[in-house]
């Protein structure tokens, strides 16, 4: 039987699958000390862990190269696709919000506004939803910088403790959602290899629960 | 500005050589397939109305659709998909024929994809469409041709079936609004637990709450079946359940065995589907191979009410399981190569013809002399080479 392979968001939702994994007694220890290697054998081999950046995790998965992915719902949001969405890992917890300089009323004033972001679709969708024209631009660094630039009136950006924000002269707007890291899986994995698949996502659930 | 004279547009892909042998092999087995079950095939144009794919009854995304207008500003497409216009073909031009009709199709589809993904924009497909009969006989007479079809070309594969029922019972005895619906089958689509979720948690929990719950779930073997039991409430349900059972039972014994299974969260395409749904999956492909089912509301929509069943097959996959597989007759050279001397250019040619007729493969030397031939034929690995003069001699290389 072929091992069962995970894409693995590279980064912080990495060190919380493997402390995940470790704990449902799938050992880690390859992924620890991995060097260069991309693809690593985990447990008793029967699993494959492929580490990946994040938005590649889900296009690995869509593909079916890999059975399942650990990403963020934020990378889930931007980019789309057709795969199953599993679980609520519960770590990377985060939300998207919108932010604009402090005191300023971004809704005040008939002009276009101009939005600034690294998720152009979220930013997108969201301002759809509220039937709003806006600009968006896309930026890839530090998105912050737009609005004390003079290029953007806001930002659509990932928000954790808001510290960023504040030390900016920025604050949050509004929430647009919540957002966690999420195990998708392929859909003809998910067929032809349920009871591997299932097992794992209980697993899974259940260290899930016991960290509460 | 840049010319794209030396690319094709993305999403589109040139096939050469094996790649053609495999994707027209794969084509004519399920050609055979299907014209040995009695199904007549049909092509339809590749440029259509707008209109013949209203979202609100195909449920093809229009943002999907390649567009352009005709001389009077109408919209067309690129064929999207086939069932539509041959529903339209079947309530224009063959609406007095005998029914049931037996039909089937070997043709591109073209649907617009987000870029940089892998995906093809143009994707060769071959189905067929069963149209003017229900009920278990006509639901079996395509599952088995599905099975015989995908036999011929895949080597190992499972058949999935579903049922549209279950989510429209469900729905029906849920105070939800058009939008939330479409959350909750988007949810259960893709099995998105936890979004379906936080969406039924706001609702009042009754038993239809419940069993949307378990839906996409409710996926597997033959427990699937016991398990399904206690979210079928109404004996509408019931009765939707025990028929996938039979139908369950009735495509293992086709000598599928344990390879079919179900899905009760099969809810693709909602409103266009309106019974049993069934696709197919094999390993190392990612995606389904095969999607079909009951679609007896739509040619109510070309004003010619008629209740139907088809399915569609992806070619390029079933092409690329072929090259992976060797499952093709590999290109090969040609058997003779054929030089005419100086003045018997004419005598080469009908000397050709003659070797064509009894079915040998042969090439007509355009080189200047003989020594040239030889040189040719070496490179293409052809082994015998007729050097046609006064005489006619053959020589093995």
């Amino acid at each position: 039987m072929k091992p069962l392979r995970i894409a693995l968001t590279k980064g912080r939702l990495e060190q919380d699958t493997v402390a995940m994994l470790d704990k449902i007694g799938i050992c880690c220890d390859s992924v620890r000390n991995k060097g260069r290697k991309l693809i690593l054998p985990v447990g008793d081999g029967s699993i494959e862990v492929v580490l990946a950046k994040a938005a590649d995790v889900i296009t690995y998965v869509e593909h079916g190269v890999c059975d399942l992915g650990i990403v963020g719902k934020d990378t889930i949001l931007e980019s789309h696709g057709s795969f199953y969405e599993l679980l609520d890992l519960g770590f990377g917890k985060c939300r998207f919000a919108l932010a604009g300089p402090v005191g300023h009323d971004f809704f005040s004033g008939y002009h276009t506004k101009v939005i600034a972001s690294k998720y152009p679709n979220v930013a997108r969708n969201y301002f759809e939803g509220k039937s709003m024209n806006v600009q968006i631009i896309k930026i890839e660094g530090s998105v912050e910088l737009a609005p004390l630039l003079g290029l953007a009136d806001a930002i659509v950006d990932i928000v954790e403790t808001g510290t960023t924000l504040k030390e900016n002269g920025l604050a949050v707007i509004d929430t647009i959602c919540q957002i966690s890291a999420r195990l998708i899986a392929n859909s003809a994995s998910l067929k032809l290899r349920k009871a591997e698949i299932e097992a794992l996502v209980a697993q899974m659930e259940k260290a899930k629960e016991e960290q509460k | 500005m840049k010319k794209n004279n030396m690319i094709t547009p993305e999403g589109t892909r040139d096939l050469l050589f094996e790649e053609c042998l495999a994707r027209r092999s794969v084509e004519s087995k399920l050609a055979d397939a299907f014209r040995t079950r009695g199904y007549n095939e049909v092509m339809t144009s590749g440029l259509e109305f707008y209109d013949v794919f209203d979202p609100k009854y195909s449920g093809i995304n229009p943002e999907e659709m390649y567009k352009m207008s005709d001389r009077r500003g109408r919209i067309l497409v690129m064929r999207p998909d086939s069932t539509m216009p041959i529903a339209r073909l079947v309530a224009t031009r063959l609406k007095n024929h005998q029914l049931p009709l037996r039909l089937f199709y070997t043709q591109p589809v073209y649907r617009s994809n987000p870029g940089l993904a892998g995906r093809l924009d143009e994707n060769a497909q071959a189905g067929i469409e069963f149209m003017g009969a229900s009920g278990i006989r006509a639901d079996l007479e395509v599952l088995t041709t599905a099975v015989e079809a995908l036999s011929s070309c895949a080597p190992d594969f499972r058949l999935e079936l579903g049922h549209a029922g279950f989510f429209r019972e469900l729905a029906h005895q849920m105070p939800v609004s058009e939008e939330q619906l479409e959350d909750i089958r988007s949810a259960i689509e893709t099995k998105n637990y936890a979004a379906l979720d936080t969406i039924l948690d706001t609702l009042p929990q009754t038993a239809a709450v419940h069993g949307m719950r378990r839906l996409p779930r409710l996926f597997g073997g033959e427990e699937v079946f016991a398990q399904a039991r206690e979210i079928c409430s109404t004996e509408k349900a019931q009765k939707t359940l025990s028929y996938l059972h039979k139908i369950y039972h009735a495509v293992q014994d086709l000598g599928l065995g344990e390879r079919v299974i179900v899905d009760l969260g099969m809810v693709q395409r909602n409103d266009y589907y309106t019974d049993i749904i069934f696709t197919a999956y094999t390993e190392g492909y990612g995606d389904s191979i095969l999607m079909g089912g009951r679609y007896d509301n739509l040619l109510a929509q070309f004003h010619c009410p008629m209740p139907a069943i088809g399915f569609g097959i992806n070619v390029d996959a079933l092409t690329r399981i072929a090259l992976a597989h060797g499952h093709y007759n590999a290109p090969s050279a040609a058997q003779i190569l054929v030089f005419g001397e100086n003045g018997y250019s004419i005598k080469a040619l009908s000397h050709a013809r003659a070797l064509t007729k009894q079915g040998l493969r042969c090439e007509t030397s355009v080189a200047q002399t003989r020594a040239e031939a030889e040189d040719y034929a070496r490179s293409l690995g052809i082994r015998r080479l007729d050097v046609v003069g006064d005489q006619i001699t053959e020589v093995l290389l």
